[in-house]
């Protein structure tokens, strides 16, 4: 805070009042010319003097003494900076801080909103240029196309095509022009939707969210499919119905997400049948190594099957999840109260989801605070997908179940010791924590905070 | 001699009107569309030309495209054949090394002609 000012606030409050110098010392019980002084920032004011003369002028001292707020002076600063053309008198901010608050405050709010409001446009139109449904739609229709366009021309311009073949070139356009009918009405529905306020920016990704939601995350068909031997054609039957029960599905690409997503979870539900795995999840507190080696699958498969479980039905601890492959695409994701997931971009590189690849097999456990102050739970582990080949790559994918600090005795009996907690946020975009090492790019919300 | 072409392509329904044209014109044409076997197809049948596409599942062709740089012996004509048209797409090819860049949708006149120039 900038103290130097008072005298030039001060003089304001006087003219305003319409006093003289002579006057206004007067009533304040000083001489004409230590005012003089003071108006002129030559002297400093405080204490009794200041009192003096707030009362004389009928403000509050605090009107006078309550310095220029460094943070404005900067954004001012900011403002002209980012219009050299308009050619502020730079030398004079701090007066103008000084004199006019009101307005210098108006200034950089209005500065700081065109900063954010650019850099959220920023931010749109790179979720624009690499929304990965629309690189992956375009790609599509463009094999669609070419598809299309060089076997009719073919049929056009060969003639001595024997007749099995034009039969299966005709097949190919008419295969190739359903697809590209699919793709474009997917693109259709996606941008009515961006179209439309009310239903906001939805890609196929927070569509397979959306229904999710709408579901408590769990689908008592599918669960009741491990009590029994179930073949390919009742889970398809039941996945479908699902989805027809569901009725808000219209984008093809959702709906592949959606099966795809069902598909997993029946698997998953024959792997862990419902009733032995909550018998084994609650004798375990819910000990995901446990429940994986008792039915004998994967950790990843375990964290998947206490995630997405309804805990109004279950009394287990709700558990939030997100699974993710090395590029950092999350695959799976189910929030929890308080502990959300980026839609778009990078997440907080300090989840000990990222940690766990660089030591895959290996789990992690970690206590997380966010911003917020809340704490969670965090256990992560990486895995490798599907057979491994000798001189391939192996496909890591890691997963990070969140359970909320408070559910932690619930978990008494295999907890390890967690340490202090970790500082993390979300994402950096809209993260407050001003000195993280770990920032890749500025956040665009709110005010920073140091630790 | 008969020219040999491999197409590394995921879309069937592309592999086979190419496949149809070029064997037209008396070329053995041979197919992979899986990218991580593709360098196995390369050694194992030897080409003279090979037609890649960029996205591929399990490996990209522009690492197939480097990989086929670190061959012993006579490397095969390449042709990156994509949809990702890009100017940042064209220049990687071209960095890495490849005798021809086309873009999809294509016409059929221009890939067999592009095609019987670079095996003459």
């Amino acid at each position: 805070m900038r103290k130097s000012l008072s005298g030039t606030r001060i003089r304001e409050q006087r003219r305003q009042a319409r006093l003289t110098q002579k006057a206004l010392a007067e009533q304040a019980g000083i001489s004409a010319s230590y005012l003089n002084l003071i108006e002129h920032n030559r002297r400093a004011v405080a204490g009794k003097v200041l009192l003096a003369i707030a009362r004389a002028l009928d403000v509050p001292a605090s009107s006078l003494s309550d310095g220029v707020d460094s943070a404005k002076i900067s954004d001012l600063h900011e403002a002209a900076a980012h219009h050299p053309g308009i050619g502020a008198e730079v030398a004079g901010i701090e007066e103008l801080a000084g004199r006019f608050p009101g307005w210098a405050q108006m200034i950089a709010a209005l500065y700081r909103q065109t900063r954010d409001q650019e850099a959220m446009i920023t931010a749109l139109s790179d979720r624009l240029t690499h929304d990965p449904f629309l690189a992956e739609s375009l790609h599509g229709m463009l094999s669609n196309i070419t598809a299309i366009r060089s076997t009719s021309n073919i049929l056009k311009s060969i003639e001595d095509i024997e007749p099995e073949k034009q039969a299966r070139f005709h097949q190919i356009i008419h295969e190739e022009s359903h697809r590209l009918t699919d793709a474009a009405q997917s693109l259709v529905t996606y941008f009515d939707k961006k179209a439309d306020p009310k239903a906001g920016i939805a890609t196929p990704e927070e569509e397979l969210d959306g229904f999710l939601e709408r579901h408590d995350y769990s689908f008592a068909q599918l669960d009741s499919l491990g009590e029994a031997p179930a073949s390919n054609v009742e889970v398809a039957y039941l996945v479908n119905r699902i989805m027809a029960e569901d009725g808000q599905l219209e984008n093809p690409e959702t709906n592949r997400l959606v099966t795809a997503f069902l598909q997993n979870y029946a698997r998953d539900a024959l792997a862990l049948p419902h009733g032995d795995f909550i018998k084994v999840a609650r004798k375990s507190q819910y000990n995901p190594s446990v429940i994986a080696q008792n039915f004998g699958t994967s950790l990843h498969t375990a964290f998947r099957r206490l995630a997405y479980q309804d805990p109004a039905k279950t009394a287990a601890p709700p558990m939030g999840l997100i699974i993710a492959n090395a590029a950092g695409r999350a695959l799976f994701r189910r929030p929890v109260a308080d502990f959300t997931f980026p839609r778009h971009g990078n997440a907080c590189p300090l989840w000990p989801l990222y940690q766990a690849f660089a030591s895959p097999q290996i789990p992690v456990a970690a206590l997380l605070e966010l911003p917020g102050k809340h704490k969670f739970i965090g256990l992560a582990i990486a895995e490798a997908q599907g057979q491994p080949r000798f001189g391939q790559p192996a496909k890591l994918n890691a997963a990070m179940l969140i359970i909320h600090y408070e559910q932690r005795a619930l978990l008494t009996k295999w907890l390890p010791d967690l340490g202090a907690a970790q500082p993390v946020g979300i994402t950096c975009r809209i993260c407050p924590r001003s000195n993280c090492t770990a920032r890749t790019e500025p956040q665009i919300l709110g005010d920073e905070v140091s630790e | 001699m008969v020219k040999r072409v491999l197409i590394v392509e995921d879309e069937p329904n592309i592999v086979e009107s190419i496949r149809f044209l070029l064997e037209r014109e008396g070329l053995d044409v041979r197919e992979q569309s899986d990218g991580a076997l593709a360098i196995e197809s390369v050694r194992s049948q030897m080409p003279d030309l090979v037609i890649l596409d960029v996205m591929l599942p399990n490996r990209s062709g522009f690492d197939i495209l480097r990989d086929l740089h670190e061959l012993p012996g006579t490397r095969p004509k390449v042709m990156v054949l994509t949809a990702k048209g890009q100017a940042r797409d064209r220049l990687t090819a071209e960095e890495i090394g490849v005798d021809m860049f086309m873009t999809k949708p294509f016409s059929n006149q221009e890939i067999v002609a592009n095609i019987l120039e670079m095996l003459a």
